[in-house]
């Protein structure tokens, strides 16, 4: 008899690369909060490229991409689709890369905003050529979400290991206060004050309602969101419904569906 | 029955004698509401408590919970129990104990009993307080007003002492050795007797008490009304996180940080949680608020009680206070009531 021994392939660990756009490097910061199982992570992956940690150029290869920030030059744009076509996932982490987030605030007011910051010149050649902010599913598809402002460590982590080992779970569309009631603390509206958890995203575990404080609707509007019945309860409440609007406006302000809902 | 007398004086030494055995659950002050939570002494407890926030399924059915843990290498499967501690639900009412008499009948005795709930539940004993209804109960009308079974103990307010009916030798014991029960005189079992009709005429009387709901939810299942009521739901859950007999889950692989072991976990789900009928392939065939809505009203007023002989909801009206796009059962009657009245379309 041989003593043959199949010993399993064991693959290489996926390639993966940090990209930074338009953001304030604090999900990425997020990724390093993991601290007692930051080698754990690293462990499973082989990690090419991240400006937070080497100023190594990115490489030509890789497997895994995980972007923070908004798309806010022509430039970025051509990051975003030389990085899609060598990734086989993409991972969009933090509020500005899936909902272009702060930065998407300064849409349509792009060169107004960069002469006051800038003066009469606009902004420097070094900014590059500045366009209306954006996520990044608005340029390439999106394999990947890891919302919130900033993100969670271990939302990331799960994330990560579903990008690299797969995963058939559906991103989830209800909206926080299912989720807030698990805390077990009464409603905002009860009291007239404004609360965006009634068209946000779930999946955070509604943590900042769980220390009294209202959610500012960072996860970004759920693509179930009923806009429409919401406005209607603040006005049944007490609360003021363009308060609602333009406190919608923070995280949400290029989501088409916030437009769509106001010409209603 | 066994029923015997204590004053009201005696339940400080009836809750410390639980409290040395046992981990005692009891209703709390919560901002402006109330939550059952794990207390350490007779003083924290809001017996006088309308309604909470989540009802007691949290207790039997956690929220999150892990069923077995696995090793991502060798696929062995570990089994997981938590482990599970002596409990008393102190002061729960008459609508949740029949709550979780509704939730018995689908975890612990049904062909095949759930492990993780029937240790809990088994482990847990119950007393229960009478109430009276608030604005937004409606409990008599599914007949939820009175808790049956379900219980060890149920203290019946009668004025400064309670008719404590006992239906668990566990907690006879300890209420005898800490209270000193007595056999009820005519006065207070006259006095229980007033009790149980304020009770009964303090229901809000705009809540329409309608015959043949089952068959009314089949006989309009096609009316606009299912629309208008859908239309305006939020996809928010709140209503399902809320109901003391909402007990859909979603199962859940979770791995550790290393990647080299997981958990099989069971977290709450519902029905109108817009991904809960999404089927392989991506089909969703519960697409919007109308349908889901609807689904939801048909399970709690129609289609368990075909299954079980006994509606799923129990009138406890936390849904009525949870859903701000106001959908809940009280709307339902409403819509009955409505096409009854004699000038009805």
């Amino acid at each position: 008899m041989s003593n043959l021994e199949f010993e399993r392939e064991r693959p290489a660990a996926p390639r993966v690369v940090v990209v930074g756009l338009a953001s304030c490097f604090g999900c990425q910061l997020q990724i390093t909060n993991a601290e007692p199982y930051l080698l754990d992570v690293l462990g499973q992956i082989d990690l090419r490229y991240w400006q937070l940690a080497s100023s190594d150029p990115m490489p030509e290869e890789f497997d895994v991409a995980v972007i923070e920030g908004a798309a806010t030059t022509a430039e970025d744009i051509e990051t975003l689709k030389a990085v899609r076509k060598k990734a086989s996932a993409v991972i969009a982490v933090g509020a500005c890369a899936t909902t272009a987030g702060i930065p998407g605030m300064a849409a349509g007011n792009v060169e107004a905003g960069a002469a006051a910051v800038y003066g009469e010149a606009g902004a420097p050649e070094a900014c590059g050529e500045l366009i209306d902010p954006a996520p990044i599913s608005a340029y390439i598809d999106v394999d990947f979400e890891v919302l919130c402002c900033p993100i969670d460590t271990f939302a990331f982590i799960d994330v990560l290991q579903r990008a690299i080992y797969g995963s058939n779970r559906l991103p989830q569309t209800a909206t926080l206060c299912g989720e807030c009631k698990h805390n077990d603390r009464g409603c905002f509206f009860g009291r007239g004050v404004l609360c965006l958890g009634l068209v946000t995203r779930c999946g955070c575990g509604a943590r900042c309602t769980s220390l009294g404080r209202p959610c500012n609707g960072c996860a970004g509007l759920s693509p179930d969101a009923n806009v429409a019945a919401a406005r209607a309860v603040c006005a049944e409440s007490g609360v003021s419904v363009t308060a609602f609007d333009e406190a919608l406006q923070m995280f949400n302000y290029v989501n088409p569906a916030l437009s769509e809902a106001s010409e209603e | 029955m066994l029923y015997r007398v204590i004053d009201a004086s005696e339940l400080p030494s009836l809750v410390s004698a639980f409290l040395e055995t046992y981990e005692v659950i009891a209703p709390v002050k919560s901002g402006m509401s109330h939550a059952y939570s794990t207390v350490e002494s007779f003083e924290e407890i809001a017996l006088d408590y309308t309604t909470t926030i989540t009802p007691l399924k949290k207790l039997f059915l956690p929220v999150r919970e892990t069923l077995l843990t696995f090793d991502t290498e060798t696929n062995d499967v570990t089994e997981y129990s938590e482990p599970v501690v002596p409990r008393v639900v102190f002061g729960a009412h008459a609508c949740d104990i029949n709550a979780l008499n509704s939730l018995d009948l689908v975890f612990r005795d049904g062909p095949y009993p759930d492990p993780y709930y029937t240790a809990r539940r088994n482990a847990t004993l119950i007393v229960g307080i009478s109430c009276m209804p608030t604005d937004t109960c409606f409990c008599h009308l599914w007949g939820s007003d009175e808790a049956r079974f379900g219980y060890d103990l149920f203290l019946q307010d009668i004025g400064g002492k309670y008719l404590v009916s006992i239906s668990s030798v566990e907690a006879a014991n300890i209420l005898e050795a800490a209270c000193s029960p007595r056999e009820a005189t005519d006065e207070e079992r006259a006095e229980f007797r007033h009790v149980t009709r304020r009770r009964q005429e303090a229901f809000n009387k705009e809540i329409p008490d309608i015959q043949e709901v089952a068959m009314l939810m089949d006989a309009f299942h096609s009316d606009p009304f299912w629309e208008e009521l859908g239309a305006r739901c939020l996809s928010c859950t709140a209503c399902a996180s809320a109901c003391p007999t909402c007990y859909c889950f979603d199962i859940r692989d979770v791995r550790t940080p290393d990647g080299k072991h997981g958990s099989r976990e069971r977290v709450w789900d519902c029905c109108t949680n817009p991904q809960f009928a999404v089927v392989a392939g991506g089909h969703n065939f519960r697409p919007d608020g109308r349908n889901r809505v609807r689904h939801r009203m048909y399970h709690k007023l129609n289609g368990f009680l075909a299954t079980h002989d006994r509606m799923l909801c129990v009138g406890c009206g936390r849904c009525v206070r949870a859903c701000k796009a106001n959908i809940n059962p009280i709307e339902v009657l409403k819509f009955f009531e409505r096409k009854g009245a004699d000038d009805a379309e």
